[in-house]
């Protein structure tokens, strides 16, 4: 929203503080400032001229060689392209020499003919909306006179954050912001001068009917005589420096309060619109806005109709064509209404139209305002259009009156939330500027809220805590350190886990981490020949693109494997990242942590991935969960894994995931060169499984014995079944084991495969003898016997 | 006497001459020294000196004996000098400017953020929570005081699923959990993932990193929370900074505040990340609303609290001169790789 200083000035003296300071303070007290801008210096040596004579361009079909007076003594001759020129008319003119705006005018030859100066439109002025032509002054107007003498075009234009006034629908309006620059600074607000409308009461009502509790408050007046079809220049000025264009005199004069009171009006035809009726539509309807555009009403909005039941404007948000005033009017039927703020949002979101009446009823307006703004709107128009006459009593069918709210509190409490003691005195001073009125009986206060706060903003003592603290200023509190006990602090499990792996995966596997969205790529699941079954989706995926919440982490890794894939050869990386897989029996999702890894290589082979996952896996187990995991057969196998090479982390009877070397079908659709492994745990389900105890093997003084021995198993059986007897093998010795080295050679070993395996026995009470060696290695070989594991020939 | 020692003398600085291992010093010794060592038979010889001479003959055989000890010493050390320069000598010259193998993993930029600045905040005795993704209605929404009509609960604001559940628009939905479980005095905070349904650019994301955190206690009040915010800004930006507030507005907190920094990088004077105007909006923040807490369990009238907000993404992008917060979710590694584990 941009706001005039100059308009504020109207309201409130702000003589003596520099525009630095003001916009500071009120950045501070307020609402944020986004831009201040100076206007207005740029308009130089620019004066009212008359023009005296007009011809045609001996070499041109549209320009004019013109003589004006522009008060300096001879005529002045310029070439001009307006079409509106002609003798007589009393314009803007530019003087050689002067500025308007970046364009400094030169003596120049136009199409061969001298030109001294420059007519000027209203546009390029910057005071008003109009390009067609330069600007038209009344005969008035003195020839000479410069622009700055006869228009405040000198001002600042403060541009403030709309979002930060949000919650301040008292700030949408000069008015409003000349209350809070008054408060700031403790000067007097001056009071707006308004028709007196209760001179009006014996005329007839309007017929204005009211159907629907959405509609707080509707009042109308009807005016008729209307001559004044131009808005005056200053109108017109204000409208553009607030971003506005200027149309005719009655739609500006319905934008000048809007801008002013930050109440939107609108002005139907008398002529045409006899009565009002305000319904909600159960059907949808269809309209033709002012500019002409159709649109459909969606149900359950405000639509406000003629006595004909006939629409004719989408309650606060835009007028309709065929009934509002244009050029042509004489007579006017004014509203000044207010609705309620979630119904005109919701209209406006579903048609797509956001006004300037819209953005302002959304804030929820204060419905006392309709009056003072239809009595300010007369005040301006009695002034500017003398002829007009008021023909109905001011109408108002006030359906909603918000309650009035009153706060008790306490200077001591104030005080204490804010860290700073106030007295009543102080708070009742910054209170009281505010517009809020403060009544103390013995240190307990009643504040009563002032009505344009009381629509949502104030209504507890906390609020009243801001209010206070925003005027005494935040920067004049001081930092104050709070004391609190000691106590442990808690470590959440879930969340300490996850730094713990990813460090250990970066640091020590050298892996890269990557955050991802939470949707799947149906297209590239598509490409890579995978499906997955989201339980969850959004409903409104029009700006995600994608719909489904993942149920794995994989396949976005996947993805991300081959956005990287020609520009590495080796690819690493992980995520650890929710899931949303399974609901529980109140239909909430139970989310899922989960860790996801994915590997691909130009250099190293399946086996080497695969062998890397493994090692990740016992590491994390083994250090970061202090839990005892085996890895089982895949019976539940992953889409894009292998069949054969993957396979399932199981502890404690509980899986928590699978890894494996990449399906080939997968593999090759996303990169032929490159073997790929990847991996997917359940984090939770890991933290959840019991803890090891760490169980010390006793050291002994004696003399350890090492022993190798070189088993044969059928190839077709895993090292798993070898490792089980080792495990397993009760011995009266601290018995220790390696895998010292395989060997497989079909022909040689006749599809065995060779295993030796380093064992180390330490006697805990005596030294070794030769014969203890022997009888624990004959007792060693049978036991593997048993298991059809022999020693190798 | 006089003539076994010279005799014995002479005899050592011959081997001396001989001697070319440090080993062989050892022998020499247990041959002069040893049990029946060449020296020690001398010792032996005492037995038949004069008791009147024996103190004379005494003397002269410990001088030789200390005169022997110091050459085999004396050699010894020299050849043990000699043998390491040797072995420094002979050594090869390591070139150590060839590269060692590289630690190559990294992590996500917004991890690093994330822990140093949960670090300043456990190290001020704050818990870290652990939030969900998807949450209720009411934990996003009611709890936290967003009234019913509120523009943020439209479809077009929220990611709304198909079982009536969002994709959390902010850190806050985890604050009734956390104020129900804890007993104040509360200090938490809780990153984690948000979402919004917004169309994505350079500088908005549907999905972005939050952290969030709480203090609850008697008569917490704007000066305390100024105070915090301060210590803790200073500890992340590792120099004193100066804070301001300025009125927010946000239904969870009253009253509201945007807090600004004076900017760190340029210390206020001005520069591109402070867009010259020597603050930095970083971290909306208020005393939590007593709805909040009532609804949480606590009752408004005995506690008070402070709510702050910082923004990973931005913290993240203001420390590596990251411009485009889409960066973040891409998965491009010759961006991310870029990082290290701190």
């Amino acid at each position: 929203m941009i706001i005039s200083l100059n308009w504020i000035k109207d309201f409130v003296d702000l003589s003596g503080i520099e525009v630095d300071e003001l916009t500071k303070r009120f950045g501070l007290s307020t609402a944020e400032i986004e831009t201040v801008t100076r206007v207005g210096d740029n308009l130089k040596n620019i004066v009212v001229a008359k023009i005296l004579s007009v011809e045609n361009h001996p070499q041109s079909n549209h320009l004019h060689i013109l003589k004006v007076d522009d008060g300096s003594g001879a005529p002045v001759q310029v070439v001009c392209g307006a079409p509106n020129v002609r003798v007589g008319l009393k314009t803007f003119f530019c003087r050689v020499g002067g500025q308007v705006k970046d364009m400094k005018i030169k003596p120049v030859k136009m199409v061969g003919v001298e030109s001294n100066g420059m007519c000027c439109g209203g546009n390029e002025l910057g005071i008003e909306a109009d390009t067609s032509g330069i600007v038209e002054l009344d005969d008035d107007a003195v020839v000479g006179t410069d622009i700055h003498d006869m228009l405040p075009v000198d001002d600042v234009l403060i541009e403030i954050d709309n979002k930060s006034l949000t919650n301040r629908p008292d700030l949408w309006g000069h008015y409003g912001i000349a209350r809070e620059f008054a408060a700031i600074f403790n000067r007097k607000l001056k009071p707006l001068e308004l028709d007196d409308l209760s001179a009006y009461n014996n005329l007839k009502k309007l017929n204005i009917k009211v159907e629907t509790k959405n509609c707080f408050r509707y009042t109308g007046i009807a005016v008729k005589n209307i001559a004044r079809k131009v808005s005056t220049p200053l109108i017109k000025l204000r409208l553009n420096y607030c971003g506005m264009r200027d149309i005719n005199m009655l739609a500006d004069l319905t934008n000048y309060i809007m801008l002013e009171l930050g109440q939107p009006m609108h002005a139907f035809d008398n002529a045409i619109v006899k009565g009002i009726k305000v319904i909600e539509n159960k059907q949808p309807i269809e309209m033709l806005t002012l500019e002409g555009e159709k649109h459909e009403i969606a149900p359950n909005s405000i639509v406000i109709c003629d006595d004909k039941a006939e629409p004719i404007a989408i309650a606060g948000i835009k007028g309709g064509l065929k009934d509002s005033i244009s050029s042509n009017t004489t007579s006017l039927l004014l509203e000044s209404a207010c609705f309620d703020s979630a119904t005109i949002r919701k209209t406006s979101r579903k048609i797509g139209l956001i006004t300037d009446a819209s953005l302002r009823y959304e804030k929820s307006l204060d419905p006392e305002l309709c009056l003072t703004a239809s009595a300010r709107l007369l005040y301006i128009l009695k002034r500017i259009d003398g002829g007009v006459k008021v023909t109905s009593s001011f109408t108002d069918v006030y359906n909603f009156k918000y309650p009035k709210i009153k706060i008790n509190t306490t200077a001591e409490f104030i005080s204490r939330r804010g860290g700073v003691n106030l007295t009543v005195d102080e708070i009742t001073n910054i209170l009281t500027r505010l517009n809020f009125k403060v009544a103390n009986k013995n240190g307990d206060l009643t504040v009563e809220v002032p009505t344009f706060r009381a629509t949502k903003d104030v209504s507890i003592r906390e609020d009243l805590v801001e209010e206070v603290f925003r005027m005494y200023g935040y920067d004049n509190i001081k930092s104050a350190p709070m004391s609190m006990p000691l106590t442990p602090v808690d470590k959440i499990a879930t969340h300490e886990v996850e730094y713990e792996i990813k460090h250990a995966l970066s640091s020590r596997f050298n892996l890269n981490e990557v955050h991802s969205y939470v949707w799947n790529y149906l297209d590239f699941n598509k490409q890579i020949g995978i499906t997955q079954n989201s339980v969850l989706h959004l409903m409104d995926s029009s700006k995600s693109g994608q719909a489904g919440l993942r149920i794995n982490l994989t396949p976005t890794l996947l993805k991300f494997a081959d956005e990287n894939k020609n520009k590495f050869s080796e690819i690493s990386i992980f995520e650890i990242g929710r899931t949303f897989d399974e609901l529980d029996q109140n239909n909430l999702v139970k989310e899922k942590k989960k860790l996801s890894i994915v590997l691909a290589s130009e250099t190293e082979t399946d086996k080497a991935l695969y062998f890397k996952l493994k090692q990740i896996v016992e590491f994390l187990a083994e250090n970061i969960f202090n839990i005892a995991i085996e890895f089982k057969p895949n019976t539940n196998c992953q889409a894009w894994l292998h069949p054969v090479n993957s396979c399932e982390v199981v502890g404690a009877g509980v899986s928590a995931g699978q890894f494996g070397v990449l399906h080939p079908s997968v593999k090759n659709k996303i990169d032929k060169r490159k073997h790929f492994a990847s991996l997917e745990l359940d984090v939770n389900a890991l933290l959840n499984m019991p803890k090891l105890q760490t169980k010390i093997v006793p050291s002994s003084k004696f003399q350890p014995v090492s022993l190798d021995f070189n088993f044969v198993m059928d190839s077709t059986r895993p090292y798993a079944e070898l490792e089980n007897v080792l495990k397993n093998f009760k011995c009266a010795y601290i018995f220790e084991y390696s895998l010292k080295d395989v060997y497989k050679n079909d022909q040689q070993l006749l599809n065995k495969t060779s295993y030796t395996i380093n064992v180390t026995i330490t006697p805990k009470d005596k030294t070794l003898t030769s014969e203890d060696i022997e009888k624990f290695s004959a007792r060693f070989i049978k036991t593997f016997a048993m298991q059809n594991i022999n020693l190798r020939t | 006497m006089q003539n076994k020692i010279n005799e014995i003398k002479q005899y050592v600085l011959g081997k001396i001459k001989q001697i070319k291992d440090l080993k062989d010093w050892q022998t020499l010794r247990v041959e002069m020294f040893g049990k029946s060592g060449k020296f020690t038979e001398l010792f032996k010889l005492m037995r038949d000196v004069p008791a009147e001479e024996k103190g004379k003959v005494g003397q002269i055989l410990n001088n030789a004996k200390q005169e022997i000890e110091n050459l085999i010493v004396e050699n010894e050390r020299k050849m043990g000098e000699e043998e390491l320069n040797k072995q420094i000598n002979s050594a090869e010259k390591i070139d150590i400017t060839l590269p060692a193998e590289k630690c190559t993993g990294s992590l996500h930029p917004r991890t690093i953020i994330q822990r140093e600045i949960e670090e300043v905040f456990t190290s001020m005795g704050f818990v870290v929570e652990d939030g969900n993704e998807v949450e209720t209605e009411y934990n996003n929404f009611t709890a936290v005081n967003v009234p019913e009509n509120h523009p943020a609960r439209d479809m077009q604001d929220t990611f709304w699923l198909d079982n009536g559940q969002v994709l959390k628009t902010h850190t806050s939905a985890s604050q009734n959990r956390i104020l129900k479980k804890y007993a104040p005095p509360i200090r938490a905070i809780f990153p984690g993932r948000c979402f919004r349904n917004e169309d994505v650019d350079a500088s908005h994301e549907n999905t972005f990193f939050q952290l969030e955190g709480v203090i609850v206690d008697k008569d917490v009040s704007v000066g305390n929370l100024i105070y915090f915010m301060k210590e803790m800004l200073s500890k992340i930006f590792n120099k004193p900074v100066e804070v301001r507030l300025r009125p927010g507005f946000f239904p969870f907190t009253e009253p509201s505040f945007e807090m600004d920094v004076k900017c760190p990088f340029c210390d206020g004077k001005g520069c591109p990340t402070c867009k010259n105007g020597g603050w930095i909006e970083l971290c909306p923040c208020g005393m939590i609303h007593p709805q909040v807490l009532k609804n949480g369990g606590i009752d408004p009238e005995v506690y008070s609290g402070c709510a702050f907000g910082l923004g990973l993404d931005r913290m993240t992008m203001l420390s590596t001169n990251l411009n485009d917060i889409r960066e973040l979710n891409s998965g491009n590694l010759k961006l991310l790789k870029q990082f290290k584990i701190k």
